[in-house]
């Protein structure tokens, strides 16, 4: 090797790309929405009014927030524990199989995952048209989908980019369980059959059991991506029919950028958006602790 | 004894049929949306039947690149794409190795702000952002769609795992033997990070590519539009023309798509490491 003495690498220099970026564009950022959420803020005047917590008073006593949050909250829920419980059920299938199939399965049931959200709802929304796919598929066992297509009705909108999103992150998902699955010492299972445990028997007292950690902690990945839904909202229904698939995040959007005057109450919004967001991080870390210790 | 492998066996086949149609389901509309790109869809179309036997066509392909700006959007993708994702396996690289291997003051303070960057979502601080990047003049450039991403917070930590988990003697070698700092850096460590590089390239240019609110927010003009912001809009100029649309859709998935053919396992890899690193 050649004696050559380049130049030293100082650990700031290093560092630099980190500082810049982490103070620039996140912490800066953070500070300002948190100023932001306490003052009026006309867009087009450009002027700052400090007006105190009424940012949050008012958001909080208005029919949209607690409609988008109720909404948010129906999608979560409706989606996080299907979602998780298809892939398991998946997972289990996928397993069975020989490596070659497995792997073909494991290739397809991802796709989605890896596709931009912008496509996907595109797809679906022709799918769920009113003469779409769906409803021809419907008319064909002889049941009638909604008049207007599944999108324009207040009461199938939402449930519709729920399906969606369960289509989409199942695969991803059953992924995760799988990885979960392999740490699994196999033993278990052969000391557990020789014993005569069923397959049923195996699932419940040693895979669910074992699993747990995974299971905790896709549920609370799942449940903090769900509750930020925007995209698909945006594309499909932009918050319609009647404020029917109006997410927090969609709100949020909505007054930040739809608005002159509302910046300063969607900063308060978004904080607000965060603090629950962060709770679910909370169970997170103390989940991921327990799992270490 | 045998009766048992039988039933197993059956059993193994009606999961695997199961399976083939949760498959098919998954592909479905992938194929149906290209199926839509290559049919000449009449304007008003009554009936799914009168989508369904409208006579085949490239030319939604041809309009969507010549007439409506989809080539200039896939050239944004690529370019604002290939750049991002340079600058994060050098510089992630960079901050990563700082945090393995140096000490130096405040670092669990700092390297707490990588974690605690990690979890902000980023809609809190979309608005801020929108203004800092107004202020900045940077609305409608490159500049918006490229420098807040050079460095990700994700890229940091697993890079720093990663290099932590490599034993030091070589560097420690080299160093014995006179090798400068940037030598060892660029010379020896980068090589035996390779496998994670490779993860977070892929990582890195997957998420850039479908990333779809920041370059929403940060453009309003054709020229700078990425791909999907450029299908979002486009949904909103077309009375929608189904074919045209899809056609649309296709080409920002197809690239994606080539990709999984050729690389399924090192993408899976990628994108479940996040998660599975912790």
């Amino acid at each position: 090797m050649t004696k050559r003495r380049a130049l030293p690498a100082p650990t700031l220099v290093l560092l630099l790309p980190w500082l810049v970026t982490a103070a620039v564009f996140w912490l800066y950022p953070l500070v300002y929405a948190a100023v932001l959420s306490f003052t009026k803020h006309s867009t087009l005047a450009s002027t700052y009014e400090w007006v105190g917590v009424a940012n949050y008073t008012n958001l909080l006593s208005s029919d949209r927030f607690w409609l988008a949050l109720s909404n948010t909250t129906i999608f979560t829920v409706g989606t996080v524990p299907v979602t998780t419980a298809l892939a398991i059920a998946l997972a289990l299938g996928v397993r069975g199989q020989s490596p070659r199939v497995a792997s073909l399965l494991r290739s397809s049931y991802f796709l989605p995952s890896i596709t931009s959200l912008v496509v996907i709802a595109l797809i679906f929304t022709n799918l769920y048209a009113r003469d779409g796919v769906i409803n021809a598929l419907l008319s064909m066992v002889g049941m009638a989908g909604p008049e207007r297509g599944w999108l324009l009705d207040t009461s199938t909108a939402l449930p519709a980019i729920m399906a969606m999103d369960i289509w989409i992150s199942t695969g991803y998902y059953m992924v995760l369980v799988l990885a979960g699955m392999e740490n699994i010492p196999k033993d278990l299972y052969e000391t557990a059959r020789l014993a005569g445990a069923t397959a049923w028997q195996q699932f419940a007292r040693i895979t669910l059991p074992l699993l747990r950690p995974t299971l905790v902690f896709i549920l609370v990945l799942n449940s903090i991506k769900s509750f930020q839904v925007f995209v698909e909202i945006y594309v499909m229904t932009k918050g319609g029919p009647l404020g029917a698939t109006t997410t927090l995040v969609y709100e949020l959007y909505h007054q930040a950028f739809e608005q002159s005057d509302m910046m300063g109450q969607a900063s308060a919004l978004a904080y607000i958006i965060f603090v629950i967001l962060l709770v679910f991080s909370g169970i997170q870390m103390h989940v991921l602790r327990n799992k270490t210790s | 004894m045998d009766s048992i492998v039988r039933t197993t066996k059956l059993h193994r086949i009606i999961v695997g049929v199961l399976l083939a149609i949760v498959a098919i389901g998954m592909a479905y509309p992938m194929v149906w949306m290209l199926l839509l790109s290559l049919r000449a869809v009449p304007e008003q179309y009554g009936s799914l039947a009168d989508l369904m036997f409208a006579p085949t066509t490239t030319s939604n392909y041809t309009d969507a690149l010549g007439s409506d700006d989809f080539g200039r959007y896939m050239l944004n993708s690529v370019i604002v794409g290939t750049i991002v994702t340079a600058g994060n396996v050098l510089f992630c690289f960079l901050v990563g190795y700082a945090f393995a291997r140096r000490a130096f003051a405040f670092k669990a303070l700092l390297f707490a702000t990588v974690l605690g960057v990690l979890i902000i979502p980023p809609h809190v601080v979309m608005i801020p952002m929108y203004k800092l990047m107004a202020t900045l003049g940077w609305i409608n450039t490159y500049w918006a769609l490229i420098v807040p991403w050079l460095v990700t917070p994700f890229g940091v930590f697993l890079v720093r795992q990663y290099v932590a988990s490599l034993p030091a003697e070589l560097e420690d070698a080299a160093r014995i033997d006179g090798a400068g700092e940037w030598y060892i850096l660029f010379g020896i460590v980068m090589p035996l990070a390779r496998p994670v590089l490779t993860v977070l390239a892929i990582y890195v240019f997957l998420s850039n590519w479908n990333s779809f609110l920041f370059p929403f927010l940060f453009t309003n003009d054709e020229a700078h539009r990425t791909l999907p912001v450029g299908l979002a809009f486009y949904v909103g100029k077309q009375s929608i023309d189904w074919g045209h649309l899809m056609a649309g859709a296709s080409i920002s998935a197809l690239p994606i798509l080539a990709l999984f053919m050729m690389f399924q396992r090192r993408i899976i890899e990628g994108l479940t490491a996040g998660a599975l690193k912790e």
